[in-house]
């Protein structure tokens, strides 16, 4: 009798199992809530992301406040941005645009694609160039370190990071002036990785040059560059008129975000206003998208 | 003479070896405490306990951790709900019930679950559980509910080991004794060897209760990370591990000084659990 009841049990908890597994398959309802994911706090995609869409918003006295619905899920890497929306039919997440693939959908913002071109041309609207910025003249070690950066072979490390090239026509690069010296490239923490990959590669066609990055913030970067503690300014954003008018700058890349969705998702194209507004929560159902 | 000095080489090597655990807490402990809670003093203790609000970017920034600190303690109550029935009953099973075929095979199967490295479970959580916790409440599938689930499961080697081997260090004239004045078998471990046992099956559940606390990677994946008081059982939520792991990376100056000051405030609460741990062990072994 024991053992009966035992089966019983085994039994009525493995089809509960199975039922549970199998009845997933009704296609997509649009009058489900969106399910909203976002980066952590103080990550630079998203940092990027709420400021380009235009979810942080500044009041009166200057105080900024980032409004992402709390609702809101946060997970701390591309990755796990990824699998969250691979795996749910009713969300909606970002990541930077090299990171993309097939397992998720990205969806075209204001009817333009995520495109290396569009990024380019400027049509695609969430995106953000990385800015170098110095001023006056610079050294020639400098010069020649900025010139590798504009040189095919810089570009070729910008897009094997998974960023958007600056221009498509490059010229090879060829050295000038000394090898020898100490270059300081101070500024935003979003740049500083790329930066890294570049002065690495530069570093080992010139051992005698050594590039000293500092990881401060666009802000602060611009400011070194201005007040001359750093040679180079990095800045992940367009410059301010204050700082265009002391500093030259330079795009050396581009870095694109892609929104995604579920590939279960039939939505293709998603307004900015719309996603301003999916991710500040005040649209809370895929029906209510236009 | 020569095994003399040898004696006392090794004696110290012992002492040494002895020393590096301890050394190593102390330094823990004032890594955590000079890091925490000079930005407690600054910031607050109030507020930072107590303020539910959690904005780090925001000028100026708000640092209150009494979400986390709540959901730490919901995610927690959902995992001992869940985990130690199970525990318990799993103990008794494999200390009076079972025989010795199955447990040869039970036994290294727990075993097996503790070695897991957490991050599997998160895994696992995060593409069966989460998808089924979906399919029934709706929402997300990232939830309070999800997360104990999860926890409830990690923290069973745990309550299984030591309560195995508590019931199995009650003194087997109990068992005989009620045997004798007529108890069946099942009567005789319910209701005299298991209260017996019952300090070590509670130093079971605390410990229990520290892993679940203090887990994070697992976590991570499927609490939904939302940093607001938790808002039901089928709502996200954000322990205070995950909410340093989560942040740690891209944190700098203040933002960086409210984390670490966050593993304080864990850090106590883990102090406190094993104090209480303590209490009850010597309590047991006086009694």
């Amino acid at each position: 009798m024991k053992r009966f009841l035992g089966l019983l049990l085994i039994f009525t908890v493995v089809m509960g199992i199975i039922s549970g597994c199998s009845n997933n398959s009704d296609g997509f309802k649009a009058d489900r809530t969106i399910n909203v994911v976002t980066r952590e706090e103080g990550s630079g995609t998203r940092g990027a992301f709420v400021e380009i869409v235009g979810i942080i918003e500044e009041d009166e006295n200057g105080e900024e406040v980032d409004r992402t619905y709390e609702e809101a899920i946060v997970q701390n890497s591309t990755n796990a941005v990824m699998t969250t929306v691979a795996g749910d039919d009713y969300s909606i997440g970002y990541i930077s645009l090299g990171s993309l693939n097939d397992t998720v959908k990205a969806v075209q913002i204001d009817g333009v694609e995520a495109t290396a071109e569009n990024i380019l041309s400027g049509s695609y609207k969430v995106s953000r160039p990385f800015n170098l910025a110095y001023k006056g003249d610079l050294s020639l070690v400098a010069q020649d370190f900025l010139n590798f950066i504009l040189s095919s072979q810089g570009q070729e490390v910008v897009a094997n990071e998974g960023y958007v090239k600056a221009s498509i026509q490059t010229p090879s690069y060829e050295a000038i002036g000394s090898h020898s010296g100490t270059v300081v490239v101070a500024g935003s923490t979003s740049v500083t990785p790329l930066m890294e990959k570049l002065a690495e590669a530069y570093e080992k066609l010139h051992p005698d040059v050594s590039i000293e990055i500092q990881s401060t913030g666009s802000s602060a970067g611009m400011q070194s560059a201005m007040e001359g503690t750093a040679d180079i300014g990095m800045a992940s954003r367009d410059l301010k008129d204050s700082e265009l008018a002391e500093l030259t700058n330079v795009v050396i890349a581009l870095d694109g975000i892609a929104v995604i969705v579920n590939n279960n998702n039939p939505i293709e194209n998603l307004s900015l206003e719309n996603l301003k507004s999916i991710y500040m929560g005040e649209i809370t159902s895929w029906s209510e998208i236009e | 003479m020569k095994s003399k000095s040898m004696e006392s080489i090794m004696k110290t090597i012992f002492f040494i070896s002895a020393t590096v655990s301890i050394i190593a807490i102390v330094l823990i402990c004032i890594f955590i405490f000079a890091g925490g809670v000079p930005f407690i003093a600054e910031y607050g203790l109030k507020d930072f306990l107590l303020g539910r609000e959690w904005q780090p970017s925001d000028t100026p920034a708000s640092f209150g951790i009494l979400p986390m600190i709540t959901g730490s303690i919901y995610v927690t109550i959902g995992a001992i709900i869940l985990g130690v029935p199970i525990g318990i009953l799993t103990a008794t099973y494999l200390a009076k019930f079972c025989n010795h075929k199955v447990y040869r095979f039970l036994k290294p199967c727990i075993n097996l679950m503790a070695g897991i490295p957490s991050i599997v479970y998160g895994f696992f959580a995060l593409v069966v559980l989460v998808p089924i916790i979906r399919d029934i409440f709706g929402g997300t599938g990232m939830n309070i509910i999800t997360a104990s689930i999860l926890l409830g499961i990690m923290i069973l080697p745990t309550i299984v080991n030591i309560s195995e081997s508590a019931i199995r260090a009650v003194p087997q004239s109990y068992y005989e004794g009620s045997i004798a004045l007529g108890a069946s078998h099942e009567r005789a471990i319910i209701s005299v060897v298991l209260p017996a046992a019952r300090s070590g099956i509670l130093s079971s559940v605390i410990l229990g209760i520290g892993r679940a606390i203090g887990e994070t990677m697992a976590v991570i994946l499927v609490a939904g990370n939302q940093a607001r008081m938790p808002a039901g059982l089928t709502k996200g939520v954000r322990t205070l591990t995950t909410n340093i792991v989560m942040e740690m990376a891209y944190a700098a100056d203040e933002h960086r000084q409210a984390l670490i000051a966050t593993a304080t405030v864990l850090f106590v609460f883990i102090l406190i659990i094993n104090g209480t741990f303590l209490i009850i062990k010597r309590r047991a072994n006086n009694g």
